[in-house]
């Protein structure tokens, strides 16, 4: 799998990791089922603190995107590929939002008012 | 051409070696006794085991046609650069084979019986020198008369290179493994456990245990190192780390690699699985199929692993390697 960072992004790297691997997902590039390499792995070939990782990593799980399982590692969950877009399609809706000088309340205020 | 030629020499030794294996005892038949003697203890001293007239004629025969048979096929599919073997293992084999004949009648020859037939341990040695001397000479010939088989294929041609983005970090992760190997390493590190635990126990005579629990745990640990390999590629370089631990890995620094290339490789062409030395350089080889094959700088041989989405582990680390070839 190829992952993706953007070196002049400004936002947390904890945000950024999960970013790489949410598109990552979403491109197809890792399968569901498939085994992502260990958070040590990640965070040497992304020179990244391998807490920080891992913090992305457990986010990832949040969203139901990955599943932790022992002696397994980590692992694309069933059916995250769709789920991974839809998560990065409300992000892009927050930042363009955020753009446009609507606070979070107010996006929900306007999803809310949706018919 | 050359490969006719070299397909004819490979046939004509081997029906050479073979009318030779047989015919021997039979041109011989009327100074040998009716029985062979055709095996030997170490002692030297009376032989152990004997054969009939024709028995003797035919069996070398036969071990010779199918090893000859069971060499050349594999290595003619497998291609042209796998076949020196061919030539280091048939030149020895029916130089032993021969010598092995030779001596038998030599040992036979006017007894009556074969309980008086002496083997001579002076001819065991000589044979296996010839066939050693005869195992390296054949090595010689055919890399030397091949030159250097892989500088034709030099890879400046498909160098392909992935286009980084300004400002972009690309890191690509693969891995590969061999269920069968797996479960071969799972099976074999049973019996060195069985081994132990019987040790343990004082169950049987310790002296062979230790050496089948010493040659089960090796066994079972080379197989389970080469059961499975991780591969990635990042500004740091390509590493490469084998076996569920990730442990013995290799690491090049991208201004360590000439080149990077993808390539489809089967465990024919480089002698079997795990990790091969051949005449295409060093493979890792768990399966038949796409490979990550690097030139290390400074190097004439290779380094190949047998890896999925090798191609694009490639491209990436062509991209990511310093100085003005890059595209």
């Amino acid at each position: 799998m190829l992952l993706s960072l953007d070196k002049t992004d400004t936002r947390p790297l904890h945000e950024q990791v999960a970013g790489a691997v949410r598109r990552a997902i979403a491109e197809g590039e890792c399968a569901p089922g498939d085994r992502l390499p260990s958070a040590r792995d990640l965070s040497e070939a992304l020179d990244v603190n391998v807490n920080t990782v891992l913090r992305a990593l457990r986010g990832l799980r949040d969203e139901g995107l990955l599943e932790f399982r022992r002696g397994r590692g980590v692992t694309v969950a069933e059916g995250a590929r769709p789920h991974s877009e839809l998560q990065i399609r409300v992000r892009e809706l927050l930042a363009e939002a955020a753009r446009l000088g609507y606070s979070r309340t107010d996006l929900v205020d306007m999803i809310r008012g949706m018919p | 051409m050359r490969d006719t030629a070299r397909r004819t020499t490979a046939v004509v030794w081997t029906a050479g070696v073979t009318a030779v294996l047989a015919g021997m005892p039979l041109l011989a038949r009327d100074r040998l006794p009716d029985r062979l003697a055709t095996h030997w203890g170490l002692n030297g001293e009376a032989p152990d085991g004997s054969m009939p007239l024709w028995a003797a004629s035919l069996v070398p025969a036969l071990i010779w046609l199918v090893t000859a048979a069971a060499v050349t096929v594999p290595l003619m599919r497998a291609g042209p650069v796998a076949r020196p073997w061919t030539a280091v293992t048939l030149l020895p084999m029916g130089i032993v084979l021969t010598g092995a004949q030779a001596s038998v009648i030599r040992a036979n020859l006017d007894r009556a019986d074969w309980h008086e037939a002496r083997q001579p341990t002076a001819w065991v040695v000589a044979i296996l020198v010839a066939a050693v001397l005869a195992g390296v000479a054949g090595w010689l010939l055919v890399t030397r008369r091949r030159g250097t088989p892989l500088d034709d294929t030099t890879p400046e041609k498909a160098a392909p290179a992935l286009d980084i983005p300004q400002g972009r970090r690309l890191v690509w992760f693969s891995r590969t493994a061999n269920p069968w190997l797996q479960s071969l390493a799972a099976a074999i590190g049973l019996g060195a456990a069985g081994a132990l635990v019987a040790l343990v126990g004082g169950l049987a005579d310790p002296g062979g245990l230790w050496a089948l629990f010493a040659g089960c745990a090796a066994g079972s640990l080379a197989c389970g190192v080469f059961s499975s390999v991780q591969a990635r590629v990042s500004e740091r370089g390509l590493e490469v780390s084998f076996g569920p631990l990730g442990w013995p890995g290799r690491r090049w620094a991208p201004g360590d690699i000439d080149t990077a290339r993808m390539e489809v490789r089967r465990p024919s062409q480089v002698g079997g699985w795990g990790y091969r030395l051949s005449g295409l350089g060093t493979t890792v080889m768990l399966r038949a199929g796409e490979c990550l094959v690097i030139r290390p700088r400074g190097r004439r041989t290779d380094f190949a692993i047998s890896i999925d989405d090798a191609e694009r582990g490639a491209a990436l680390l062509n991209a990511l390697r310093p100085g003005p070839t890059r595209g």
